[in-house]
């Protein structure tokens, strides 16, 4: 039985091949996962965290943390490298010892599994969540000689919540006991998260040491590709520069900064056959990578479509200025769409013809539809603006 | 095959037309892989060096495959696949766990599936152990000890990915998005989906960890590429055993192809849907009609699985309907004239008919009350009327409110063909108003 199975991915027959030119090696280190050391443009982030965090375990005291920011802002990262540094600080005797655990709310399928992994964490114990929740509880109040401090992060920290909010209440309540001495940080996206969906006891012992990180600029974006980069000199100077203003401009999101940097160099070694090109990642190939990545395919999707799609989506629009309205059903619809065929000179088609037709536009979402069962009486509704499909119908 | 015969050798027709119909459908309805993809090299190109890079050097990656219904989405992913493999370092290395939204419906499942095809020391035999929460933990913690170069990648394709982001707080997806944006095993996420707005489905955390990488096949097909694919499809491999055969097939093939009648038809098909499973359909009803006495493709094969294809479902329908039945449905368009779409009952339906039926001299179809009310819901049980609000149940059958689910277009062309429809009932029906 598997009970003792060890968790892991078998390894490599062959083993990886390495960065064999400029781009690769680019692309190494502009890949996500390849987290510097430490994190440029967040210099005060780190210092306030390190210090909240190091005082409590230099005092042997607990308390809790609030961290907020959209996705891609370096929250996670942050902490990690302020653990790392405390870690190391606790090696060389600085301060005093402590563990460091870490929880992700979306890496656990019910709220009551923190229990169980806080448990697991801490001691290697595996229990279920109800036996989980007393043995913490009693190990939090009760106090024990030779104690040392626990820093807990929950990352995700929205999907704790549950109706009575018993675990966020727990985490929060754990670090005021008086012989706790436990930490803990959370993060989540939104920056009024407590006020919005913690009752007030459990909004209260959260406190108020909140921090929330803003989105990138467009210079920190730049100086993260390049210190990410460092000295490789795979870019131009102005390529750098129009992803980072571009994706300053749309979210501030560190991770599409570099996937589209990243996708940059693919382009660049493609078109690397043309003898113009001189090996570096330049605006034509930023350029397309953004196009790729950032516009919607709905246009593209409008002018592929066949002659008859493109009627209805035409026979739509046009029953929606006759009736004025933003939703017509399909009877109506098929009217229009039958006297645009005799326009067009083409053969008229038959309603069940007619309902594939507008299935197959329901199906990729250029149209929303009621469930196919209603027939002829179902009611459609366009996915897309009127304008862009009549620039899409027209632009051939 | 192992019928490796001389090229000239001439086999017996009836063998001939076996091998025809077994290539072909091979061809039309399983789907067979093509040599080398036509018209989509550049998303060849890129989804293969995409996974041949996870592969080989252990880079992780992400990305959707979008298209519509019948593009060739799968078959690109398929291509691609082979095409990796072919490569020793890729072959040896890569492990591939295949999961698609209509299977696996919830994450539960799904992570039974991953841990099964991935062999996961907490499997016996096809068994997963453990309850929901430790498999995923297990997954997670073994990815996590995985490395960039010492572990062997896996590769995750998910079909119909649009289903897996309708799951509970979408964790399958943002776990394995994360793996693929940490310092993990290397893996590649495959998403293959017909949805153009799949991004908006998903959460703003999952999104950000999604590489926003998208493949798109949306086929910019011309009637004459669209032509040639037909005969493309159609024609013999050169390999057939009996190539007096072979020419001679491709030959009328390609007369067929350049047929006036064959070219509307197809114009018309292309006119309505650009896909290839509709074009495959097509000509898989053509192919039945092969056989020794006729042994080629002719215009008039194609003219009628045209005709097949486009039959229109519910006027067939009208077809089967008794007397009485298509007079109610009479009765009803004639209501829907008059009240311009409003919802109807039996009653209301009744009085017209009995109007239609005063103004007539023999009483023919003079029908008692509970044979009129039988004739009615059968019509609902054919569904060619519906209820127009949900509660049944209160009202009594004769006073709840109908919708007929019929166009005009469709009621007028079965009374075209009704088999020995009776003047006067043809005349009602044409008569504005009643």
């Amino acid at each position: 039985t598997p009970r003792h199975a060890t968790p892991s991915i078998p390894s490599r027959s062959l083993p990886a091949r390495q960065p064999a030119n400029v781009l690769e090696e680019a692309r190494t280190r502009l890949h996500v996962s390849s987290v510097p050391e430490s994190l440029p443009c967040r210099e005060q982030e780190f210092q306030d965290i390190y210090s909240f965090v190091e005082s409590k375990i230099i005092d042997g005291t607990g308390g809790c943390m609030y961290i907020s920011g959209v996705p891609g802002t370096g929250k996670t990262a942050t902490v990690h490298e302020v653990m790392r540094c405390l870690q190391h600080a606790a090696d060389v005797d600085e301060i005093p010892p402590f563990h460091f655990i870490e929880i992700n709310g979306m890496k656990m399928t019910d709220p009551h599994q923190a229990y169980v992994q806080i448990l697991q964490k801490l001691t290697g114990q595996k229990a279920t969540a109800d036996h989980a929740a007393a043995l913490l509880e009693k190990r939090f109040s009760n106090a024990a000689p030779r104690k040392e401090s626990t820093v807990l992060l929950v990352d995700e920290l929205d999907l704790l919540w549950t109706r009575k909010q018993n675990v966020m209440y727990n985490l929060f309540d754990w670090p005021t006991r008086r012989h706790a001495r436990l930490v803990v940080l959370t993060i989540a996206n939104t920056m009024d998260l407590p006020e919005r969906i913690m009752i007030n006891r459990v909004a209260s012992r959260l406190g108020l040491t909140r921090m929330s990180f803003q989105p990138y600029s467009f210079k920190q974006l730049q100086q993260i590709i390049t210190s990410r980069l460092n000295k490789v000199k795979a870019f131009e100077e102005d390529a750098l520069q129009l992803v980072s203003r571009k994706v300053a401009a749309l979210s501030g999101d560190a991770r599409r900064c570099l996937d589209i940097c990243r996708r940059a160099t693919e382009i660049c070694e493609h078109s690397s056959a043309d003898p113009s090109a001189t090996g570096l990642v330049g605006m034509s190939h930023v350029m397309e990578a953004l196009n790729e990545m950032f516009s919607s395919a709905y246009i593209t999707a409008i002018k592929c479509a066949s002659l008859q799609e493109q009627l209805f989506l035409r026979a739509v629009i046009a029953e929606f200025r006759r009736l004025g309205l933003e939703e017509a059903t399909f009877q109506q619809v098929f009217v229009q769409h039958q006297a645009l065929c005799r326009v067009e000179g083409l053969q008229p088609i038959s309603v069940s013809e007619g309902l594939a037709v507008c299935q197959r536009l329901g199906a990729c979402r250029l149209l929303l539809l009621e469930p196919s069962r209603l027939g002829v009486l179902q009611r459609i509704r366009l996915n897309v603006s009127q304008d862009d499909v009549l620039y899409a119908l027209k632009a051939d | 095959m192992s019928k490796r015969k001389g090229k000239d050798a001439h086999l017996p027709v009836g063998e001939c037309i076996t091998l025809v119909q077994q290539i072909l459908r091979e061809r039309l309805c399983h789907q067979q892989l093509p040599d080398k993809p036509d018209g989509i090299e550049a998303q060849h190109k890129h989804l293969l060096e995409l996974l041949k890079r996870t592969a080989v050097h252990g880079e992780s990656n992400s990305v959707l495959i979008v298209g519509p219904r019948g593009a060739g989405k799968t078959m690109l992913l398929k291509c691609v696949l082979r095409d990796l493999l072919e490569e020793k370092e890729a072959q040896k290395n890569l492990l591939q766990v295949h999961l698609n939204g209509l299977l696996q419906t919830d994450d539960r499942i799904a992570l039974k599936e991953i841990t099964r095809q991935l062999h996961l020391e907490n499997v016996v035999g096809d068994k997963v152990f453990g309850s929901f929460a430790e498999n995923l933990a297990f997954l997670l913690e073994a990815l996590k000890k995985g490395d960039r170069s010492s572990s062997r990648p896996v590769l995750f394709v998910l079909d119909e990915f649009d289903l897996f982001a309708h799951h509970k707080n979408q964790t399958l997806l943002y776990n394995l998005f994360d793996v693929s944006q940490s310092a993990q095993a290397p893996i590649a996420v495959v998403g293959v989906t017909c949805r153009l707005d799949v991004l908006e489905l998903l959460e703003k955390r999952v999104k950000s960890r999604f590489s926003h990488r998208q493949i798109h096949l949306l086929s910019n097909l011309t009637f004459t590429e669209y032509l040639e694919r037909v005969q493309t499809q159609l024609c013999l491999p050169d390999d057939f055993p009996d190539s007096k055969f072979a020419q001679d097939w491709n030959d009328s093939i390609q007369t067929l192809c350049e047929d006036k009648s064959v070219e509307e038809v197809l114009q018309r098909h292309f006119n309505s849907s650009k896909d290839f499973r509709s074009m495959h359909m097509l000509l898989m009803l053509c192919l039945s009609r092969v056989s020794v006495a006729k042994p080629a493709i002719k215009p008039a094969d194609l003219l009628e699985a045209s005709r097949l294809c486009f039959a229109d479902a519910k006027a067939n329908m009208l077809h089967g309907l008794s007397i009485l039945e298509l007079c109610l449905i009479i009765a009803m368009k004639h209501l829907n004239d008059v009240y311009e779409g409003e919802p109807f009952n039996l009653q209301m339906v009744h009085n017209e008919f009995k109007k239609f039926l005063q103004r007539k001299s023999n009483s023919m179809y003079n029908f008692d009350q509970p044979v009129i009310m039988k004739a009615f819901e059968h019509l609902q049980q054919l569904e060619l009327i519906r209820p127009a609000d949900g509660s049944s149940a209160k009202t009594q059958r004769e006073y709840q409110l109908m919708r007929l689910m019929l166009d005009h277009s469709q009621i007028m062309e079965a009374l075209q063909k009704y088999p020995q429809c009776p003047t006067d009932i043809k005349q009602w029906a044409m008569s504005a108003f009643g």
